[in-house]
């Protein structure tokens, strides 16, 4: 079966538990953008749900740093504040991506037995389908240094589309993060909605496989690290011309939501 | 260039792992919420270091070495923990 959505959204906690410092109004509208993910997710009925999410130095700290791994365990569990989550796990066809993505030279690190953090659960928390499907976590590398680079990214998302292609489920693409912020650093106030809106505009051209030659080190300086996982999203999906639901500059992070049509 | 997020360096393991227990590990957040100087000598961190953290004062904590997100979450835990109210739920 061929991949049935594919879908990149924000996950910042602000959406989950709003301090007094985020604009409610804001945050009411990225929700309206979740609900409209939600409605196409659950009109496309999928078996399975690949979410591609950058790990936030929850899942892997720093005894093993994997650039990209899958979860495979019969399930995955976190929390967050109030918030205590448990989803299944897709066991077939995580086990088929590690198992073609190793025979396609991607050595990827997998696990029955990895946190789930809530970059994988607020976009989960907003819009799974109804009925729910169970998931396979695609873990990215975007938080510690050396991360892969984004032509990798591109190559993981290009062989993760051909290995679903030849699955029987039908399956969303999902990528979680984005876009620019720089939590904990000094420029945490002044992300860089410019690159952003350039960026948005390069995907809605259907020009994503230019991200494939984006470097570290402009990711890192435009408060995208987290990009990663749309790039692999982006290897998946190819020319498709991006549809943005949203982009929803907050004082802190631009909130984008973005879907691409699939065959 | 010097990259907001930058590898980290050996020396600041001990902090690393202190500030991702602050971030993951509730019961280490409530010991460290009840008695800060008992779970950072538990953390064996150095003097200039538990200073920093007793303050999470960020410049200092990523100056030596501390990665920016782990302090950003750490602190965050910590004030979900403190004040629940603060925040509304969705």
């Amino acid at each position: 079966m061929p991949v049935v959505a594919a879908v990149a959204c924000p996950h910042t906690p602000q959406l989950l538990m709003r301090p007094e410092t985020e604009d409610r109004e804001l945050v009411l509208r990225v929700h309206a953008a979740y609900a409209r993910v939600k409605q196409r997710l659950t009109e496309a009925r999928p078996d399975a749900i690949c979410l591609i999410g950058g790990d936030h130095v929850e899942g892997f700290f720093l005894d093993a740093v994997p650039a990209f791994a899958v979860a495979v365990g019969a399930s995955v569990s976190g929390h967050f504040g109030p918030y205590d989550y448990t989803f299944p796990v897709h066991e077939p066809l995580a086990r088929a991506i590690v198992e073609q993505g190793i025979d396609r030279e991607f050595d990827l690190v997998y696990t029955q037995d990895v946190r789930l953090d809530y970059a994988f659960y607020v976009p989960l928390h907003f819009a799974m389908p109804a009925p729910a499907a169970p998931i396979v976590p695609l873990y990215v590398n975007v938080y510690l240094p050396p991360q892969p680079t984004p032509r990798r990214c591109y190559a993981w998302g290009r062989a993760l589309r051909a290995i679903i292609d030849a699955r029987p489920e039908r399956v969303v693409l999902m990528a979680s993060g984005g876009m620019s912020h720089y939590p904990g650093t000094h420029r945490y106030a002044s992300p860089d909605f410019e690159w952003d809106r350039a960026m948005l505009t390069t995907l809605r051209e259907g020009r994503g496989a230019d991200t494939a030659r984006l470097t570290a080190d402009e990711l890192d300086k435009a408060g995208n690290v987290e990009l990663r996982t749309w790039i692999t999203l982006l290897g998946a999906v190819g020319e498709a011309k991006a549809e943005v639901l949203c982009y929803e500059p907050s004082w802190h992070h631009g909130n984008a939501m973005v879907t691409w049509p699939v065959r | 260039m010097n990259a907001h997020y930058f590898f980290p360096p050996a020396a600041a393991y001990p902090l690393n792992r202190a500030l991702f227990r602050l971030k993951s590990d509730p019961e280490y957040r409530q010991r460290f919420a009840a008695d800060r100087e008992a779970a950072m000598a538990e953390a064996g961190l150095a003097s200039e270091v538990r200073e920093a953290l007793a303050a999470f004062d960020r410049d200092r904590l990523v100056g030596l070495g501390a990665h920016p997100y782990l302090v950003f979450m750490a602190e965050l835990r910590l004030k979900m923990d403190r004040a629940p109210a603060a925040f509304e739920k969705f």
